[in-house]
């Protein structure tokens, strides 16, 4: 963009030149005398010795035209959030023209009874009260020191940021290290780490397929990708 | 093509007309789904212990069920990364890519002009720019240790698709759950990667902190498109 508006301000300076050099009687000849490999604009040149009655001028290599206002269309944080908390497609649709600061407000209590409604289905399907089945505290609260409530687990889920720390090693979750939610690595599991925080219960393992319930803290699979880098972009070449 | 994306070949526009919506982001609302501006997943992390750098991976479009948009990055989609480093939830820095003839242009990281649902391409900031790769990944790294990258890429992610949503709605004839072990409906599939690495300073400080009290960037992406 500079190096065409510098073009441009040459052209209107020689031109203004030009002009300012010639008298009405002597238009004419200046025209006569224009020449198409003189080295300056002149005649009826479109550029420096091109267009008009010369050959046609290149197309100046400008920068791509950025202009224009971008509206919200999708949003993402931490992965699952609006496709499992969120009850219907309204909700979904506008989880993603949200933004974090409005979130809380907007999808938290949502957020919570969906998280009960998921818990009321099991009970129904297994033949038990949907009062007595439902959202127990969490693995994180040994860990935080409080009981972490349906309340308060969907009160940080519906906050949809990826945290993620300059100055710490990487870990999505995990329950054996003492670190934790600083980030999300390619080939992290997170499906597994999300079932356990939402079904899990204290020890991590409540809905674990056994005893009769529902294998609810792992959708039994891992990672496929097979060609993760360790180096830049380290995501694989496709497939 | 692999066998579960032959299995799922058919199931795809049955996902998209019912309504069935795919994790981490794929595909996961009916405004946004299949489209060129669709977030399929997006990654941030340390790229080794201990490195003064930090990684952004934004996943667009995805192949793992037919019928999607899938392969072009769309000029008229821009993708921003937020970044908040005091923790009031509003972008303090955002970093933007944008496609223009087959080059991924990017800004930032800056403090944007406005904050919330609209953007403007913050051409005063540029950042660099790269070839958008093939099958082969092309990189840019630039004088500010910036690397930079777009281009088709696998799909990481990995989730028992087709059992989450029969998990979800369980009935007397089927409430065991998952399965183990699963099947991953995301092996094989691919998607339009946007990555780049910088270096801390770039965004600099941050005072917003986790769960657990460690200093964080809290981030997200969103894609805009143009009006």
């Amino acid at each position: 963009m500079k190096l065409y508006n510098i073009k441009y301000v040459f052209f209107s300076l020689a031109l203004t030149l030009m002009v300012a050099s010639c008298n009405n009687d002597d238009d004419q000849q200046m025209v006569d005398m224009a020449t198409c490999d003189d080295g300056i604009m002149n005649g009826d040149e479109t550029g420096v010795d091109c267009g008009g009655s010369c050959t046609p001028c290149e197309t100046m290599s400008m920068d791509p035209d950025f202009s224009g206002t971008y509206a919200q269309v999708d949003h993402m944080g931490r992965p699952g959030i609006n496709t499992v908390l969120g009850a219907d497609d309204d909700t979904k649709d506008s989880h993603n023209v949200s933004i974090p600061s409005e979130q809380e407000v907007t999808f938290q209590e949502g957020y919570e009874a969906r998280l009960e409604a998921l818990h009321d289905a099991y009970a129904v399907a297994l033949g038990a009260d949907p009062a007595d089945i439902n959202y127990e505290p969490n693995i994180l609260s040994d860990i935080l020191g409080f009981d972490v409530t349906a309340e308060i687990l969907t009160t940080v889920l519906s906050k949809d940021v990826l945290e993620v720390a300059p100055n710490a090693q990487t870990v999505y979750f995990d329950g054996n290290v003492p670190i934790g939610f600083t980030g999300r690595k390619l080939e992290d599991d997170v499906i597994d780490v999300s079932l356990i925080l939402l079904f899990g219960g204290r020890d991590g393992a409540r809905f674990n397929g056994e005893g009769g319930l529902p294998q609810l803290v792992t959708d039994g699979v891992g990672l496929t990708a097979d060609n993760i880098t360790t180096t830049f972009p380290y995501i694989g070449a496709p497939e | 093509m692999k066998k579960t994306t032959k299995l799922i070949t058919g199931f795809g526009l049955l996902a998209v007309a019912t309504g069935i919506f795919v994790a981490a982001d794929h595909i996961d609302a009916p405004s946004s789904m299949g489209t060129t501006a669709d977030i399929a997943d997006y990654f941030a992390f340390e790229p080794s212990l201990d490195s003064d750098n930090t990684v952004f991976i934004v996943d667009l479009q995805s192949n793992v069920v037919d019928g999607l948009a899938y392969g072009t990055f769309d000029e008229d989609v821009l993708t921003e990364i937020n970044i908040d480093v005091d923790g009031d939830l509003i972008e303090d820095m955002v970093i933007q890519a944008i496609p223009r003839d087959g080059r991924m242009y990017f800004f930032g990281p800056v403090a944007p002009d406005q904050t919330g649902l609209n953007s403007q391409v913050l051409v005063n900031t540029p950042l660099g720019d790269v070839g958008i790769s093939g099958e082969t990944a092309i990189t840019e790294t630039t004088t500010d240790g910036v690397s930079l990258f777009a281009g088709p890429r696998q799909d990481p992610f990995f989730f028992d698709f087709f059992r989450f949503n029969e998990v979800l709605a369980p009935t007397t004839m089927d409430n065991s759950g998952f399965n183990v072990p699963g099947e991953d409906t995301f092996d094989g599939a691919n998607t339009m990667s946007i990555a780049i690495e910088l270096p801390n300073s770039l965004i600099g400080e941050t005072t917003a902190t986790n769960v657990i009290g460690v200093q964080v960037y809290k981030t997200w992406v969103t894609t805009n498109r143009k009006q």
